[in-house]
């Protein structure tokens, strides 16, 4: 069947209703994570996975894999909507994605233009989205039969690829990240050993024998960690927030934002697509970007709508773009499809190469989902978009104890155990006391999830080698993507090392 | 970037990996079939992260001396916080969901902020009997709700 085949039939699946509704409230979700502060999108999809779980139950596991999945990448790319109102409205960003967003967003509110900011803010997020969907159909079907010749240790190579990226990126110190990245491999080693059956670093305790579960600790060092920050450092309480007088952007304020868009929609796609970099960075450098193309790059800082759409357009690009090594490859590069990735694995389907021969409808029904869910967001996004602004008033009092509970009750709907509910709360101590000393939580996440997946396919090209290591850098694929790796960290640190500042990619 | 804390968390990292060497080398060496056993990977990963952890002992000496950071944080708070949600796992299964639930809530926006008991009570209320029902009514899902007389 041909790709355009495939893809009809992934619309026969996200216009089933249910997936419709899921697509719906995966959005309205995902824009309201990504309007409170105090909720990334990381978060706010490993919250998501529990209630999902118990919705589809009844659905045959293929079905009820493709709707849940629909639902959390909605909220992914929902949040990243969201994200641009408080960044407009009140300078303070929702996501760190949206940062740069405050720089011209705000500066625009203030000059009475919010409403066309936010509305540009939405186009340029749906084009961009449009954008990285027909990357992701053009890609998807080539990268996917490169992939399914790879063996295991072209996987293993890869794999420490993803995980080079993600550490080189993450945080201030490199040391730091990997030492986070160390630490989450540790912890997926926790557990019965999946190829000999022996029990390692258990300690009797059964509880432990299936490992640590990734969810709670995500949600623990995500959304807990976040949580007691808020507790303990009181946010400065908002000030005013904006007014929105017009919301339809003025014939000019399209003419000024067309270029930004596309440019911001191609360069965040490839940024989404690298491993490590993600919607962050993704921002950072299309704002860079326009202020250099600009003809009057003064006025950046003081209300200029490029600065909006450019960034805003290279965000959403980038969470699709995201997509396409944790479908075709398998492989996610940043936290948010790391947990993707680990809902996925729920329903015993192994996200990669064989992923659009073995379920098709997943793949390509979360992809045309996700063109429906962007109609949805754009929709939704330009008249409801007051009633989002509404939701940044919710007080903290109520909002901080309440995303405890709802961790509390997604942890716990799944795991069934109060050993779990323990571990959630360490890890939110751990991810507090660890971000706030630049140690990236990240890293360890993803390390969590893919760590067994690394030893499996290292003991698996071991045990083809007689256990010889140079089996790594003989096969060709292998050593490309080891040398790529070793470029990945030691780039940045001979930037450092020259002086010169860099981005970090943080995620929340 | 607190000088004490990563000299600290330096050591408790060596330590950990360390923990992980010795582990690891009292798991059976070789399983049925296999050149490579179950414990050459996390022997490795603890001897990456001894070296890691000695390098950020070794860059904490480097660091220049930064100013104190002086933003106090509200412990109190926090505390109260996080021993009442120990205490909510603790009960959750013994006295059910609904119930820990809403003591949980209540006890958490009385310490956020004091007074206004009435919407505290009713948020709390709602919240913990909303997710109940629809949980476990409308979805069918399995979650303690009462405890049992």
């Amino acid at each position: 069947m041909s790709t355009l085949q495939f893809l009809a039939d992934g619309f026969a699946t996200a216009f089933q209703w249910h997936n419709l509704l899921f697509a719906f409230i995966g959005v309205v979700i995902g824009t309201a994570v990504g309007v409170l502060p105090g909720i990334g999108p990381m978060s706010g999809v490993a919250l998501l996975i529990p209630v999902t779980a118990t919705i589809t139950s009844g659905m045959p596991t293929s079905a009820a894999a493709a709707s849940s999945i629909i639902l959390l990448a909605g909220v992914y790319y929902g949040a990243m909507y969201g994200g641009s109102t408080t960044s407009i409205l009140l300078n303070t960003p929702g996501e760190s994605s949206s940062v740069v967003t405050t720089l011209d967003g705000y500066q625009m509110a203030r000059q009475g233009r919010a409403g066309a900011a936010l509305a540009i803010a939405a186009i340029g997020s749906f084009c961009a989205g449009i954008v990285s969907l027909i990357g992701l159909v053009l890609l998807a079907e080539p990268l996917s039969n490169v992939a399914i010749k790879f063996g295991p240790a072209e996987y293993f190579s890869l794999m420490l690829l993803g995980l080079a990226a993600v550490s080189g990126l993450a945080g201030k110190s490199m040391t730091k990240a990997l030492m986070m990245t160390v630490f989450g491999l540790m912890l997926g080693t926790i557990g019965i050993d999946a190829v000999s059956g022996i029990a390692r670093f258990t300690y009797d305790q059964p509880i432990l024998f299936s490992g640590l579960e990734f969810l709670t600790i995500a949600v623990g060092l995500f959304a807990l960690g976040e949580v007691f920050k808020t507790v303990l450092e009181r946010d400065n309480e908002s000030g005013a927030i904006a007014k929105i007088n017009r919301i339809l952007p003025t014939k000019q304020d399209m003419k000024d934002s067309t270029v930004p868009i596309v440019r911001g929609s191609l360069l965040g796609f490839f940024i989404g697509v690298l491993p490590g970099a993600g919607a962050t960075l993704a921002s950072f450098f299309s704002y860079m970007t326009e202020k250099k193309f600009s003809k009057r790059p003064e006025t950046f800082g003081k209300g200029n709508i490029a600065g909006v759409a450019g960034p805003e357009s290279a965000n959403n690009a980038a969470s699709g773009g995201a997509m396409i090594p944790l479908l075709t490859l398998g492989i996610p590069g940043s936290g948010t499809t790391a947990i993707l990735m680990g809902a996925l694995i729920m329903y015993n389907i192994q996200p990669g190469p064989l992923l659009f021969d073995e379920h098709p409808e997943v793949a390509w029904g979360l992809i045309a989902s996700m063109f429906i869910g962007n109609l949805m967001l754009l929709i939704l996004n330009m008249p409801l978009v007051r009633v989002f602004a509404k939701v940044i008033q919710t007080p903290k009092k109520y909002l901080l104890p309440i995303i405890v509970a709802i961790s509390f009750f997604g942890v716990y709907a799944v795991q069934y155990t109060t050993f779990d509910l323990y571990l959630l709360l360490g890890c939110g101590v751990l991810g507090y006391v660890l971000t706030k000393n630049d140690f990236p939580v990240a890293p360890l996440v993803l390390a969590l999830v893919l760590g067994p997946m690394i030893e499996n396919n290292m003991r698996r090209a071991l045990t083809i080698s007689n256990g010889d290591f140079s089996i790594f850098v003989t096969k060709p694929l292998s050593l490309v993507f080891i040398i790529a790796a070793a470029a990945w960290l030691l780039i940045p640190l001979l930037l450092k090392f020259k002086g010169k500042a860099l981005i970090v990619e943080e995620e929340g | 970037m607190s000088k004490t804390f990563d000299r600290y968390a330096s050591i408790a990292f060596l330590l950990i990996g360390l923990l992980f060497v010795i582990e690891s080398s009292k798991i059976a060496s070789s399983a049925y079939g296999s050149t490579v056993g179950p414990k050459i990977f996390p022997l490795g990963l603890g001897i990456i992260l001894i070296l890691l952890s000695i390098r950020l002992l070794y860059e904490t000496f480097k660091y220049k001396t930064e100013a104190a950071s002086t933003e106090k944080l509200q412990y109190k708070k926090f505390l109260i916080i996080l021993v009442s949600a120990a205490l909510y796992a603790f009960l959750l299964e013994k006295i059910g969901y609904v119930i820990s639930t809403f003591l949980f809530l209540l006890v958490a926006f009385q310490t956020m902020e004091r007074g206004r008991i009435v919407p505290s009570l009713i948020i709390a209320a709602v919240f913990s009997f909303g997710v109940y029902y629809f949980f476990a009514e409308f979805l069918g899902g399995s979650l303690p709700g009462f405890p049992r007389f």
